[in-house]
């Protein structure tokens, strides 16, 4: 297989329904041995381009291909070699998740026993319960087993974490790692901007299923604005803060401040240090915020 | 575990056990009453010439016959209805189900071709509704003698299996209809309706005179006549009956494979 071929491509891809919800010409790629984040509010069309790489719908315009693979005429190559986790998914309730990851897995005409007990003892799962019984994070963890079982080239994960306590999602971030060592390639999708920063190289941003930006994590970091609300002993005159470095917007009401930020937060800790400091708060954007201050179009902005 | 069709039935054990005592059940007190009926033959025969003409054909014209009375109790709605919403539920199932409890696309992303998946779901359907129909016969057979119903073999088997290829006619196009769709509902409801529908036409055009060409459109008209209890299974009804299922699959194959999925 030649190496230079991306492990996932897509060209103009564009799916229109009826209504609006679709993607429009979208055109990335991601490299072999990347992890890549599709990053974007829910209903942005994240799901509808995955759900076209694996040939579930079928593009309107334009291709998809993974490893070089067309996702319409390989459809069943490429599933013979993608890891794939979706963002809602029902498993048989009267299956036990042992039988319910055995099946996949002889479907797939492999014997991933020691896979699967090996998967579940790191995610904590207890094989021998009913689907029908396991709760919400514990049916997440099947479908995380089924898709990192037979060690896929490609993982397509959709919103892997939901529902994973923090304990499971650091076991997650491990197998990533792991997959990502071993030279596989993950496309995994998030709204959630820390999990993307903390585990992706790369990320592609989609809104209303349009490609809004793709970038380095960390050209991404440095853009990222912080939030910084501080509770002061003495109120503080209105433009106090407004000149120091990297400060876009201070408003001041009561005794707090609310204080919008990028880059280094030193300058802001420093001009600080002359007040008395009753709390302080500081938290990421949320993506919808990132977005309303990089990706803003005109009309809406 | 290792397959579709495997799995499928595997999944089904509990409630084909179930579907398959209800079948015994109504076998036995089908066959449990003959003896009563055939004492009193002369007044049940009286009862059964008064009724109009379309009705008493629908029955069966030989009431007090061991086979004629099986044909009117079991044959003319019982068994068939029942193998019906049997074979009706699993080709609902088949598909739809799967995309509505959204296990199709795990199920898809392994390198499992979808008309692979629908094929072993098809067969499932067929074997599960043949075995219904195995139990069935096999009921008469045993149940039939100590009640003074003594049919041959080869009588009972065409019968059921007109029953059978009836079933599965419906539950192809059951198949067809959830492959297409991708709803449950819409499959149920949609066969239940064609099944009605035809049930009835094939009834009406048996009094209604110049309806004889719109009673071919209906599988019951293949199913019912003539009376394969008596008379053995005809190889035109049962070809056609076949082909009716077939044809569904092949539909059923054609749409599933180029639709969207639902997520």
């Amino acid at each position: 297989m030649n190496p230079s071929v991306p492990a996932l491509e897509v060209e103009r891809l564009t799916k229109s329904y009826g209504r609006a919800r679709g993607v429009v010409d979208l055109t990335f790629s991601v490299e072999r041995g990347e992890v890549f984040g599709y990053l974007g509010p829910n209903g942005a069309g994240k799901t509808t381009t995955i759900r076209i790489l694996l040939d579930f719908i079928r593009p309107t315009r334009g291709r998809a291909s993974i490893l070089g693979l067309d996702s319409r005429r390989d459809a069943i190559a490429i599933h013979r070699r993608v890891g794939y986790l979706p963002g809602e998914f029902g498993l048989y309730e009267r299956l036990t998740a042992h039988e319910q990851l055995t099946y996949l897995s002889s479907l797939r005409g492999g014997d991933d026993e020691r896979s699967i007990r090996e998967l579940a003892e790191r995610f904590d799962l207890d094989l021998d319960v009913r689907i029908a019984s396991l709760s919400h994070g514990n049916k997440q963890k099947v479908g995380l087993i089924q898709a990192f079982v037979h060690r896929p080239d490609v993982l397509i994960l959709d919103e892997p974490t939901q529902g994973l306590d923090p304990l499971m999602q650091q076991a997650f971030y491990r197998l990533l790692h792991e997959a990502r060592e071993r030279g596989g390639t993950v496309f995994l999708s998030s709204h959630v901007m820390p999990e993307v920063e903390h585990v992706c190289d790369r990320v592609g941003i989609i809104r209303d299923g349009r490609l809004a930006a793709v970038e380095d994590i960390d050209d991404l970091k440095g853009k990222a604005l912080k939030l910084v609300e501080v509770r002061l002993a003495t109120p503080a005159p209105s433009g106090t803060f407004d000149r120091v470095p990297g400060v876009r917007e201070a408003v001041a009401f009561g005794d707090r401040v609310r204080i919008t930020m990028a880059g280094p937060i030193d300058p802001l800790v420093k001009a600080l240090a002359s007040h008395e400091v009753l709390d302080l708060q500081s938290r990421e954007p949320s993506l919808e915020e990132v977005f309303l201050t990089f990706y803003a179009t005109g009309d809406d902005g | 575990m290792g397959s579709v069709l495997t799995k499928t039935l595997r999944e089904q054990r509990r409630a084909l056990a179930w579907w398959a005592v209800g079948l015994v059940a109504a076998c036995v007190l089908t066959t449990a009453f003959y003896p009563t009926i055939s004492k009193n033959a002369a007044s049940f025969q009286k009862l059964l010439d008064s009724l109009p003409e379309g009705l008493r054909k629908a029955f069966g014209e030989n009431f007090a016959s061991p086979a004629g009375y099986l044909q009117a109790r079991l044959f003319s709605i019982f068994a068939p209805v029942l193998l019906l919403i049997y074979a009706i539920g699993a080709g609902s199932r088949a598909i739809a189900g799967e995309e509505e409890r959204q296990s199709l696309d795990l199920l898809l992303s392994t390198p499992v071709r979808r008309r692979r998946v629908l094929l072993d779901k098809a067969l499932a359907m067929i074997t599960a509704t043949v075995g219904l129909g195995a139990v069935l016969a096999l009921a008469i057979v045993v149940t039939g003698p100590p009640f003074e119903i003594s049919i041959g073999v080869a009588n009972v088997v065409a019968a059921v299996a007109g029953c059978v290829l009836l079933a599965l006619a419906f539950g192809g196009i059951a198949l067809a209809v959830g492959a297409g769709t991708g709803r449950r509902s819409v499959a149920v409801g949609v066969t239940a309706g064609i099944a009605a529908g035809s049930y009835l036409i094939d009834i009406l055009a048996l009094s209604v005179n110049g309806l004889g060409w719109l009673q071919r459109l209906s599988p019951f008209f293949y199913y019912r006549d003539p009376e394969s209890i008596i008379r053995g299974l005809d190889p035109i009804d049962a070809i056609v009956l076949g082909a009716i299922a077939v044809i569904s699959v092949a539909i059923a194959v054609w749409a599933f494979e180029r639709r969207d999925l639902s997520a």
